[in-house]
């Protein structure tokens, strides 16, 4: 079968082929009553929080080939690899989305009010700006620096709950380690990009990924999901003079090993300055 | 910012212009009132975010993307409630049915839109906005907001994987199907 003949199976199940016929559907938004009311309601929506916050978190994959490979070519390196970051850096904000990183070094507050900072240098030719609603691709990497601001509970239930985060790195660290994600490296203490913390390793695991099961917010994400069953998320919790800030790296089963080595690479460049 | 007349006439225009289409897009995804107040609320949600909204050609592409938030919002807590359901269930109280499980009735369409339904969420969108909006890999690109590249390697792979599902309904003895006139 072609993908052409595929398409058009698809196409007759479309349930309103034709949106003219929808004419006489009253959806009420236009009504008098309404407007008034949308005149009046200066509340943020949600989308313009995610707007405003746009600016922040340091977002950026490289997406290549595929290989398997094991994570754990970057989970030996714990100690404080920079004591000093990268100077003459570039705002993350003065990239488009999806426009590729050109060689060089970058930082991104970890919020839009936040004066926590991640600069790191990036070397390969292959990394993105990844906007908050994007969806990341298949065998990419990813890194970001954010505070977290709330966090679900359980996040494969019906039962899921959205919290404040916990007010210290190991308080944030415990709450992801039980969020119902495997574990693949309980909660631990570290050293990391130039403070102490906690460091976490979770897998995402089959039916608890994608749109409907959000994990976590805050920075400019308002609610940040993973990609797919066996996606690994590497976090650092780290105690940045008092405030808990995270540090995420994600990569799929499948991704490249040239692109974890890549991960790591930033990784080992990215210092986190209050 | 325009004045207050101004910003309701350019809302007015986008209205009577995607109106439509919007809604077309909400009811496709969730039939009955369910969809409508999806519908209701996107432009809700445009008439805040108005000085966002870009001009045309891209204005629909914007209001697409605040229409797939707000129907994963809404599916979400669908979801929630979905698992309650089965609980419920469980106890033996009959739950509602999943509207969005109520879209498609025809048996053999059936198979159709439950291989679709199996395509990861972001897969199936995509096959649906290129299925049944008919945009181009570039305004679906914008709307998901995924690269062009990215959008070509999920469609490829959506539709390899629904060909396999419903290879059965390709038999010799049965003719393609055509095209619909008038389809959008």
């Amino acid at each position: 079968m072609t993908h052409d003949q595929v398409r058009q199976l698809v196409r007759r199940i479309n349930p309103i082929p034709d949106p003219g016929i929808l004419e006489s559907v009253d959806v009420s938004v236009l009504d008098m009553e309404r407007s008034m009311e949308m005149q009046v309601d200066e509340r943020p929506t949600a989308e313009e929080r995610r707007e405003h916050r746009w600016r922040g978190p340091v977002v950026g994959i490289a997406a290549t080939a595929m290989v398997v490979i094991g994570a754990l070519v970057y989970f030996q390196t714990d100690q404080d690899p920079v004591a000093e970051p990268a100077p003459n850096a570039t705002s993350l904000d003065a990239v488009e989305a999806f426009e590729p990183l050109a060689p060089g070094a970058y930082f991104a507050d970890a919020g839009e009010t936040s004066s926590i900072r991640g600069t790191f240098v990036v070397e390969g030719s292959e990394w993105l700006a990844w906007p908050p609603h994007g969806t990341e691709m298949d065998n990419s990497v990813s890194l970001l620096v954010v505070e977290v601001a709330e966090v679900y509970t359980s996040v494969c239930d019906a039962d899921n709950a959205l919290v404040a985060a916990g007010s210290t790195a190991a308080a944030l660290a415990n709450q992801f380690a039980s969020n119902g994600f495997i574990v693949r490296e309980p909660v631990a203490p570290v050293t990391a990009f130039g403070h102490e913390g906690h460091k976490l390793v979770l897998e995402v695991p089959d039916g608890c990924y994608d749109e409907l099961f959000p994990v976590w917010s805050g920075g400019v994400f308002q609610g940040r999901h993973y990609q797919g069953a066996g996606q690994v998320v590497e976090y650092w919790f780290l105690d940045v003079e008092g405030t808990p800030v995270m540090v995420e790296a994600s990569h799929f089963s499948d991704t490249s090993e040239e692109n974890v080595a890549e991960l790591q690479a930033v990784l080992d460049t990215l210092v986190i300055t209050p | 910012m325009g004045s207050q007349a101004e910003q309701r006439s350019r809302f007015e225009d986008i209205w009577n212009d995607h109106r439509l289409q919007v809604l077309a897009y909400c009811l496709r995804r969730v039939p009955g009132p369910e969809g409508e107040d999806a519908c209701a609320e996107t432009f809700l949600v445009v008439w805040r975010r108005l000085d966002a909204v870009p001009p045309p050609p891209r204005t629909l592409l914007f209001i697409y993307g605040i229409a797939r938030k707000v129907l994963a919002n809404q599916a979400r807590s669908f979801h929630r409630r979905d698992r309650l359901n089965q609980k419920l269930a469980n106890l033996g109280v009959s739950p509602p049915a999943d509207p969005m499980h109520l879209v498609v009735q025809g048996a053999e369409d059936q198979q159709v839109a439950q291989a679709v339904r199996r395509l990861k969420p972001t897969d199936r969108e995509i096959v649906r906005l290129d299925a049944w909006e008919e945009l181009s890999r570039e305004q679906i690109a914008e709307v998901m907001g995924l690269t062009r590249a990215a959008v070509d390697q999920r469609i490829h792979r959506a539709y390899q994987r629904l060909s396999r599902a419903l290879q059965p309904l390709i038999q010799p003895s049965h003719s393609p199907p055509v095209a619909e006139e008038g389809v959008t």
